[in-house]
């Protein structure tokens, strides 16, 4: 009915004083604009930390001397150190024989501070890592060029080795490594394969590496490092069954009894990802806090804008009045209006938070993404600010008596 | 419907009044001022038959606009009551009145008091709107209604793109567009030159050719001369009612 009529009024009176509406609807395009681009960089964040920090490819999980909790606290970590035993080969082939949900299990030690010299080149700073061949099931990346280390390797512990592509960056500019001979912390190794390109995080390359056989890594390393030991499930429902196997597995290897915690790591992808939404849910409770605290500023700016709305219209409701409006269509009028402006402010509020993801997309290698239910949730709770806040004022104006509102100057 | 509307039945005054389209009976209006007390209306008898044609008259501050304002339904009397068709409206709440102001009566204000950023169709069109009443059907009356005030060429006019006679013209045609009973007007020639008023005058004779009932306010005497009947009001309390020059003439 005159629902339309009321829009349009309010349409008319934002386009008449587009500053001071841009102003007052400051407070609600901060708020939506947080909210959506919190949620926004939440959810990439997550998708990124799922493919990326977890390292870990699909349906694969990882038995590690320390788990994730162990290292979230010095003393913790401290105390796990005394408690966990270093992970042998003995596990890893005891595992390999008695864990029979996984569906492929790989052993590997890393060693972050590895120096590559080849080509008059130097490289410091590189992880080099030791793995038996079923480690690239594992993986995210595949072979881009060449091949993986293979069983050949494993037993004669060659001097090959599979490495990052920032390696051939570095090393091998312009030149096909293949074939070609590099220092490995000073002993030669043949390059055999290239892996394809993971990217970054948080500024730290994934692509900095070598790989050997285990059995290489182990004789030039000594065997004292605690190894890791990689296990792939055959499907999304089988990591769980797989997790508690290899659990079990061990516990009665090492003899825990039934109340004892674990003294070894178990780390899938659930376990990151926990981790890391305990971190992102704490820092997206604090922003939506923040964006709430602007909503209601936003809110309160709204009902002030209202009320001088009411306040400079008093004449024309008294107009309306005298030809027959009801409360109830000053009512609506009126809240019509101050819905409409907080919408206004959703919807730039929302394109505020659409500029930064593309931004952010753009500038950092996180996966952004308007999520569609936030933005729905923002244009429902920015008109819900409206209505709300606009309650008082048009309830204000609705009361006016006619005559004394048809008699104020305009 | 308004509640009141059936109630009113019971409350209904007796024969000959019963045709009278105002009926009012020991009308009070004290406006409170802190302390003081302001009695505008005191007492005011009136009976005004359907199709008559009325003028009040009155010194200044004597209360005319403050009976046109009980008797337009847009404020309540503090004392009596009223009876608008034989319908008690004396002590209807606020949207009742607004009911009664939409589909019964017709107001036409010295200050036209047209929406400003409206144009003229849709500032004829708004009691339509408050009516209920469709987008086509609207417009289609409210082209009607200034096509009998002979405006219709300036329909998307502004009311700061009009005369005062045109504004005028705009509002009377606003208060014809819902077929009210009754047509009130104080001062409607109040802001207009004599030319101006003479058009405007010319335009209420025919309304009430037409049929409709009439009452304005003036302060000049060749206004009230249009009428029929003029009731003289003083201190609040109506001291002459007597017929015009021209209704004279008419018998
Ligand atoms: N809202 C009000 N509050 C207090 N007193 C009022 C109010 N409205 C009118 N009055 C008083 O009531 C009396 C009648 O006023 P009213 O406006 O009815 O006079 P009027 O006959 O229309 O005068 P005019 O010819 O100047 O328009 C005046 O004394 C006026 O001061
Ligand atoms: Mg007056």
């Amino acid at each position: 009915m005159h629902f339309k009529e009321a829009i349009s009024i309010a349409l008319d009176s934002l386009r008449a004083h587009k500053l001071r509406s841009f102003l007052t609807l400051l407070g609600v395009i901060i708020s939506v604009c947080t909210l959506v681009a919190v949620i926004a960089l939440v959810q990439g964040v997550n998708l990124y930390v799922a493919t990326k920090i977890g390292r870990l490819g699909l349906n694969t999980f990882s038995l590690n001397q320390f788990s994730l909790h162990d290292m979230t606290d010095r003393q913790r970590f401290a105390r796990a150190v005394h408690r966990n035993p270093p992970l042998r080969m003995a596990d890893y082939n005891y595992l390999r024989h008695s864990a029979t949900i996984p569906i492929a299990i790989a052993a590997s030690v890393e060693n972050n501070s590895g120096t590559l010299k080849a080509q008059g080149q130097e490289m410091d700073d590189v992880s080099v890592r030791g793995v038996t061949p079923s480690d690239l099931v594992m993986e995210s990346f595949h072979v881009a060029q060449g091949r993986f280390i293979g069983h050949f390797d494993e037993q004669h512990r060659t001097q090959v080795a599979f490495i990052g592509p920032d390696v051939v960056k570095h090393i091998f500019p312009g030149i096909n490594p293949l074939g070609r001979h590099i220092l490995v912390n000073g002993s030669q190794f043949r390059v055999i394969g290239v892996a394809s390109k993971q990217g970054n995080v948080f500024g730290n390359s994934l692509d900095q590496f070598v790989m050997m056989p285990i059995s290489t890594f182990r004789k030039l390393n000594g065997k004292q490092a605690s190894i890791n030991i990689g296990f792939k499930a055959g499907g999304s429902a089988l990591v769980q069954p797989a997790m508690d196997q290899v659990r079990m597995l061990m516990r009665a290897r090492r003899h825990l009894a039934y109340t004892a915690k674990a003294n070894f790591g178990l780390i899938g992808s659930s376990a990151v990802m926990d981790l890391w939404h305990s971190i992102t849910g704490a820092i997206a409770a604090v922003m939506v806090g923040v964006s709430v605290v602007f909503l209601v500023v936003g809110g309160i700016v709204i009902m002030n804008i209202m009320l001088a709305a009411v306040t400079e219209r008093t004449h024309e409701v008294g107009i309306r009045k005298a030809i027959g409006a009801r409360r109830a269509d000053i009512l609506r009028q009126f809240l019509v209006e101050s819905a409409v402006l907080s919408t206004t402010g959703g919807v730039l509020g929302i394109l505020a938070a659409w500029l930064f993801t593309l931004l952010a997309g753009r500038y950092t290698p996180i996966p952004f993404s308007l999520p569609w239910t936030a933005v729905i949730m923002a244009l429902l709770v920015s008109t819900a600010v409206g209505l709300f806040f606009g309650i008082y004022p048009a309830g204000k104006a609705a009361r006016l008596d006619p005559i004394v509102a048809l008699r104020s100057e305009t | 419907m308004p509640s009141t509307l059936t109630q009113s039945a019971v409350t209904r005054p007796p024969d000959a009044a019963a045709a009278a389209i105002i009926r009012t009976e020991d009308l009070w209006k004290i406006y409170e001022m802190g302390a003081e007390q302001v009695a505008a209306l005191r007492g005011v008898n009136l009976l005004i038959a359907r199709n008559e044609y009325v003028a009040i008259m009155g010194p200044s501050g004597s209360g005319k606009s403050t009976l046109m304002n009980l008797i337009g339904c847009l404020d309540s009397p503090s004392r009596g009551q009223y009876w608008l068709n034989g319908q008690q409206v004396s002590a209807m709440p606020d949207d009742d009145l607004a009911y009664i102001r939409n589909r019964e009566i017709g107001f036409v204000f010295q200050t036209f008091n047209l929406l400003p950023r409206a144009t003229a169709l849709h500032n004829v069109e708004l009691p339509l709107i408050y009516a209920g009443i469709g987008t086509e059907e609207r417009a289609q009356r409210a082209l009607e209604a200034l096509r009998r005030v002979d405006l219709e060429p300036r329909k998307n006019h502004r009311p700061n793109e009009l005369s005062g006679g045109q504004r005028q013209r705009v509002a009377i045609a606003r208060a014809l567009v819902t077929r009210p009973s009754l047509i009130l007007a104080d001062e409607p020639t109040g802001n207009l030159d004599s030319t101006t008023s003479k058009e405007i005058m010319a335009l209420f004779d025919r309304l009430w050719e037409e049929g409709n009932t009439i009452v304005l306010v003036t302060h000049e005497h060749d206004i009230a001369e249009h009428a029929h009947r003029v009731i003289y009001i003083r201190d609040g309390q109506v001291a002459d009612d007597k017929p015009t020059a021209r209704a004279r003439q008419r018998t």
